[in-house]
């Protein structure tokens, strides 16, 4: 799933540690997601989402249709 | 390396507690090895369960969560991958050792039987398992 994370957190002027430290899972965590190579759980989506004051949708791309 | 004072981040406490705790299961092994080496059976399980023990304690007694989703994630993952692995090698293995045995034409060791039956057993109480929590109410 992409994500724009890296944007966000790199305009807020964060470290990956930072974030990790705010919404409570390890800095490779946010790594990962940074990479598109772990798609976070809807909670954790819903933390990163109020941490940066958007919508879940904002963040995260699921490119995925109802065929 | 053990830092002599428990840091205040919860991301360094984290870090902190894991590493304790993997540090109790390295003495624990690491010690049950070097004993067992050095013949004193009881020494070497009682360092053994000291370093479980170590482990239980450092899980159970601090209020920092030391694994996150995405340890959690890969562990089932992990999980996933291995009872695949010893599903494919079972179905394959299975059937053509007993077939061999019943015709006669070879006879597989008490090891190899005795892994076979293990593995059966292990998926026999992955279903039990799988059945409890599919259908727990």
């Amino acid at each position: 799933m992409k994500n724009d994370i890296r944007r966000r957190r790199e305009a807020s002027d964060l470290s990956q540690a930072d974030l990790a430290e705010a919404v409570g899972v390890t800095r490779q965590t946010i790594n990962a997601i940074e990479r598109d190579r772990y798609d976070p759980s809807i909670e954790l989506a819903f933390k990163l989402a109020l941490f940066f004051d958007c919508h879940i949708e904002e963040i995260f791309d699921p490119d995925v249709d109802l065929e | 390396m053990i830092p002599d004072v428990p840091p205040e981040s919860r991301l360094e406490k984290m870090r902190f507690y894991r590493r304790l705790l993997y540090g109790c299961l390295a003495v624990g092994v690491s010690g049950f090895l070097v004993a067992e080496a050095l013949e004193y059976p009881l020494v070497a399980v009682t360092i053994y369960w000291g370093g479980l023990l170590g482990m239980l304690a450092v899980k159970f007694g601090t209020s920092v969560r030391l694994f996150d989703e995405r340890d959690r994630a890969l562990e089932r993952r992990a999980s996933n991958v291995t009872i695949y692995l010893v599903a494919g090698a079972l179905i394959v293995a299975a059937p053509a050792v007993f077939a061999l045995e019943a015709t006669g034409g070879y006879e597989a060791p008490p090891t190899v039987s005795s892994i076979l039956f293990g593995f059966s057993a292990m998926f026999l109480l992955w279903g039990a398992v799988f059945l409890v929590l599919r259908y727990r109410p």
